[in-house]
């Protein structure tokens, strides 16, 4: 039920895009893809909310999670283009304030 | 009297993670048919639902219990008012006063599932009845 894309840009930037939804059973996967790209260098990370149509507490779990191995690994990891629905559940939860959501992939590690 | 309702649905699945996807397959398919339902109903409805599933199975039975045994039942119901979830599982008893649940810290990297489920809907009880977990989940739908 749920697909990821991942990729690394040309500035070393690790992208991934889970498609369709992300509860207990992807985020899982996730968390393994988050600490994998950790592990392989690209320590700055976006995850590309776009096609994302649902998002559970335990995907807020492995983007904290990654979140946490990211920066102490001296980089960051910044969300892009929630929907609606799924950007509900990081206000909900008060994460909206930890991952602020970015307008687009590109440019989520301006400053 | 009590309000009749315009839809009801039953699901029935082993409590297992993979069981998420088909419980959200089939409340999809079933809200389809129903297209008077808002977005932000089916929104909170489906989060609720989902993180109380994720709960029965990440809880509700021990690691090694054998996965024929473990059944989980989901009744779904429409009215005019509101929608409904009731479910029931075979399992443990639940320990938890939702009375008492909070959303845990930022930094935190679980236990936020019950804590958003109370967030989400109008109503989430818990009760134990007869050897088996039963929860109801109401969302009170909005006018219009």
């Amino acid at each position: 039920m749920i697909e990821f894309d991942v990729t690394t840009t040309a500035d070393g930037i690790g992208v991934v895009v889970p498609r369709g939804r992300l509860n207990m059973v992807a985020a899982r996967q996730l968390r393994e893809t988050l600490t994998g790209l950790v592990e392989g260098g690209s320590t700055r990370i976006v995850v590309d909310l776009a096609e994302t149509t649902f998002l559970d507490s335990s995907a807020l779990g492995a983007l904290v999670a990654g979140l946490k191995t990211a920066r102490q690994s001296g980089g960051d990891l910044r969300i892009a283009r929630p929907t609606e629905s799924v950007m509900t559940v990081f206000r909900l939860t008060n994460l909206d304030t930890v991952l602020r959501p970015r307008d687009d992939v590109e440019s989520a590690f301006d400053a | 009297m009590p309000e009749s309702p315009v839809a009801v649905e039953r699901i029935e699945a082993p409590v297992e993670p993979e069981s998420l996807d088909l419980v959200q397959d089939r409340l999809e398919s079933w809200l389809a048919d129903h297209d008077g339902v808002s977005v932000t109903d089916r929104t909170r409805f489906e989060m609720a639902l989902v993180e109380i599933v994720a709960n029965v199975v990440e809880h509700a039975f021990a690691l090694d219990a054998d996965v024929r045994g473990r059944l989980l039942t989901v009744e779904l119901r429409l009215t005019r008012e509101l929608l409904e979830a009731r479910l029931s599982d075979n399992g443990l008893p639940a320990a938890l006063d939702l009375g008492a649940v909070t959303m845990p810290d930022e930094d935190a990297t679980s236990g936020r599932g019950l804590a958003l489920a109370v967030a989400a809907v109008d109503e989430l009880t818990y009760d134990r009845v007869d050897g088996c977990n039963h929860w109801r989940l109401v969302c009170r739908r909005a006018a219009g």
